[in-house]
Formats: structure tokens, C-alpha cells, sequence
């Protein structure tokens, strides 16, 4: 039944994600689109979907840690939810293959930038002054000494902003979450630890997510029989990927992460050209 | 919190001879204040989250359940909202599967208010606004889908 085999891809990406400690979302709709001939449109919806579905059982936990940066995340919601009404609205209406190409370079660019990946080490960096007050602090239990206080303070908002509007723009027509740009330029660009990108951003995505959700349901582009085999997919795999985080090497997840996203980002950018790789529909 | 005000620091250079409040937000404890008056609010958002992912879940869970007893194919297309509470009082399991949907897209709407409404009682007036401002841009949007 095609429903069993949407949940459990989507398990399975779900799974990968959370490893990683990114949603899913951007394996959903190149994979129901290349391999299960889905509408594009209708799997973009559902991967906006399955996206706010994993904000919503994910942020808890960072929230509980106090990870999430609350006025952060308010303040770059503003470009990001904007960003993605936009978004949506356009890529609701346009053409498949130039969104096929868009999303074909947004997953080469994931993979080079998780290749490449750094870190910043933002701890402790004196400020000027937080006049937007977003200074925050929390504690790392999985740091040497889990009850050190964590604080810093976002820098360079408007560069933040502008990210942010991008990420949103991309989050409404592709469907995705954002987070693979968002956390990189909350952690390098504005200093951000990376705890707190990856649980402010984790909070984000559902809210920006909500925005395409909504423009796509408006436009009858959301099917339950895609839907929601991706939801229980992508919660079951998010539960399971958490659990199994422990066990796997991380360097050897990030390198099946980065060939995977360049195999998916070829392959559609290959269709978008005209070309389907064999195995595909 | 407060600058060293002994006579010799007046005046040399890289003191602080203006008061510390001014330098805004530097210290350490600005920092925890800033977290830790905003514990109410992460606690309200966490609820949201939890009990609007366990509405969402029960109701699909029902749909799901109420389809397959009566071997209802699921719909492949969600409707909006009125045509949903319409079906819903017609009997149809479908529609019990669509108000999933809508009540999994409503839970962080539900957050985002409750933020606000969490900086507003903090008298946080900059954040405040944002919130709503995010509320107003999402509202938007599904307005457009629930009633279109």
C-alpha cells in the first residue's frame, strides 16, 4: 500500500534527521516526488506538514533545557514567517521544474555546508551592549560540567533578519524547515551556541512552516493520503532517531547525510532538465 | 553591578565613569534575569506544544480508527474549515482526519499567542509586539485557508 511506504520513508528520513539534529523535512518532498511520483505541489504540503509535526513533539525538550532563545526566535519569526507566506504563495503557483532546480541547489548547498561544517565557539564573548535584550543563558548537561552557566548574546541582527527572510522565502516554496540555513547563521553569523541555534531554530521552524501549511491548504494542495503517512512517519522516526543518536558515529552520519543530499539535489535538478535516473518514477 | 567609584578611577580612561546601567545588558546578570523572567513563558509554550500535539494525535488516531471500521477511503483533498464542520456533522470519518490536520497547524499559532500574551503580562513591550506581529502575519494566512 502506498500509504506503508510513505510512512516509513518518511521514518526513515525523520530518523536520519534527528541524528543529525535536523528535521527530515528536506528528504520528504525529493523522495515522494523522484521515487512515488507524488504531485510536487501536494508533497510540498505534506512536508510542511510533517515539518510543524516535528517542531511541535521536538521543542518541548529544547524548551525544558531553555536552548530556545524566546525573543530571539520572535524577533527572526518576523522575516521568517514573512518570508515564507511569501514564499509559499509564490511557489505554490510555479512552475515544478524551476522549483525542482531552487530545491536541487538548496540540497547541493546542504551538503556542502554540512561537509565543511563549523563551529563557532561563542562562549563568553563580551558584548557591546543587548539593547534588544536578547541575551540569554542556559545550562548543558551534556557539557564537563553541566551546571556551568552558558550565556551570550545574538549579534549582527539585521544580517540575522536578512538570513532569516531568505530561509523563510525557501521554507515557503520548498516546504522544508529552514533550519539547515537557519542554525549556520544563527551559530556563525550572529554568535549564537550552537544548543541554543539548534533549539531556537527547532522552535522556529513550526511557526515559519505554519505560514506555507496554510497557503497550501488554501490552494486544496493538501492530501490526507500523503499527509498523513508522513506525519506518523516522520513522528515515529524522530522518536526512534533520538533514541538512537547515542550509538552512531557522527562522522560517518554526516557523510551518508551529505551523499544522500547530493544524490536527491542531482537527481532534481537532472528532472528538471528533462532527465529521470533509473529507479525513479 | 555597580561602578568602582573610588576618586582615582573618575575620569581614566577605560573605566566605566558613566553609570553601568547605561552599558546595557553586560552583565553576567542581566543575562540569567532575562532567562529567568521569561520561565513562565517557556513553561505556557511547552503546554501548548504537549497538549496540542495530543489533540492533534487523538483526533487522527479517531479519524484513522472510524475509517478503517467503516472502510471509508481517507479523502485526497483536506477541505476548509466550514465544508470540515459540515462533513464532520454529516458523519464523514474523513473530515474527523482533516480537523487533525488543522488542530496540528493551529498548535503553534496557539504558542505563538500564548508568547505574546507572556511578554505582554512581563510588560515586555518590544516583544510584545513582535509576537503579535507574527501572529498577524500568520493569521493571515490561515484566515485565507480556513475560509477560502
Amino acid at each position: 500500500m502506498r500509504a506503508v511506504e510513505l510512512g516509513v520513508v518518511s521514518a526513515g528520513a525523520a530518523i536520519l534527521g534527528s541524528m543529525l539534529g535536523l528535521g527530515g523535512g528536506v528528504f520528504l518532498v525529493p523522495i515522494f516526488t523522484l521515487f512515488f511520483a507524488v504531485d510536487q505541489k501536494i508533497a510540498i504540503g505534506a512536508s510542511a506538514i510533517a515539518v510543524v509535526t516535528n517542531s511541535v513533539v521536538g521543542s518541548s525538550v529544547h524548551l525544558r533545557s531553555r536552548f530556545t532563545n524566546l525573543r530571539l526566535a520572535m524577533l527572526l519569526q518576523v522575516a521568517t514567517a514573512a518570508g515564507a507566506t511569501a514564499g509559499a504563495v509564490i511557489g505554490v503557483y510555479a512552475n515544478p521544474r524551476v522549483v525542482n532546480v531552487i530545491f536541487g541547489g538548496v540540497l547541493v548547498y546542504a551538503a556542502v555546508s554540512m561537509a565543511v561544517r563549523r563551529q563557532a565557539a561563542t562562549v563568553g564573548e563580551p558584548v557591546d551592549d543587548d539593547r534588544l535584550r536578547l541575551g540569554a543563558v542556559y545550562r548543558d548537561p551534556a557539557a564537563k560540567d553541566p551546571a556551568a552557566p552558558v550565556r551570550y548574546a545574538p549579534q549582527r541582527v539585521p544580517l540575522g533578519l536578512g538570513v532569516s527572510g531568505l530561509a523563510g522565502m525557501l521554507s515557503g516554496m520548498l516546504g522544508v524547515g529552514g533550519g539547515v540555513i537557519q542554525v549556520p547563521a544563527m551559530n556563525l553569523l550572529m554568535r549564537v551556541p550552537v544548543k541554543a541555534a539548534a533549539g531556537t531554530s527547532a522552535f522556529m521552524v513550526g511557526i515559519t512552516a505554519v505560514a506555507t501549511a496554510s497557503v497550501f491548504y488554501a490552494q486544496g494542495k493538501i492530501d490526507p493520503t500523503v499527509v498523513v503517512p508522513a506525519m506518523i512517519g516522520v513522528f515515529v522516526g524522530s522518536q526512534l532517531g533520538s533514541r538512537l543518536t547515542r550509538r552512531i558515529r557522527t562522522q560517518n552520519l554526516v557523510l551518508l547525510f551529505v551523499l544522500i543530499l547530493l544524490y536527491l539535489g542531482g537527481s532534481l535538478l537532472l528532472r528538471a532538465a528533462g532527465i529521470t535516473l533509473p529507479g525513479q518514477q | 553591578m555597580s561602578a568602582p567609584s573610588t576618586p582615582r578611577d573618575e575620569g581614566s580612561p577605560g573605566t566605566e565613569s558613566i553609570e553601568s546601567g547605561s552599558i546595557i545588558g553586560r552583565e553576567p546578570a542581566d543575562f540569567d534575569a532575562r532567562t529567568v523572567e521569561l520561565l513562565p513563558i517557556y513553561q505556557a509554550a511547552g503546554s501548548v506544544l504537549t497538549w496540542g500535539f495530543r489533540v492533534a494525535a487523538s483526533l487522527l488516531i479517531i479519524g484513522i480508527a472510524v475509517a478503517l471500521v467503516r472502510q471509508e477511503p481517507l479523502a485526497r483533498r483536506a477541505e476548509p474549515l466550514p465544508k470540515v464542520v459540515l462533513g464532520l456533522l454529516e458523519g464523514e470519518a474523513r473530515r474527523i482526519v482533516d480537523l487533525a490536520i488543522v488542530a496540528m497547524i493551529a498548535t503553534p499559532v496557539v504558542t505563538t499567542l500564548v508568547v505574546a500574551i507572556g511578554f505582554l503580562r512581563l510588560r515586555d513591550r518590544l516583544y510584545a509586539t513582535l509576537s503579535l506581529v507574527v501572529l498577524a502575519i500568520l493569521g493571515t494566512s490561515i484566515a485565507v485557508a480556513l475560509l477560502a
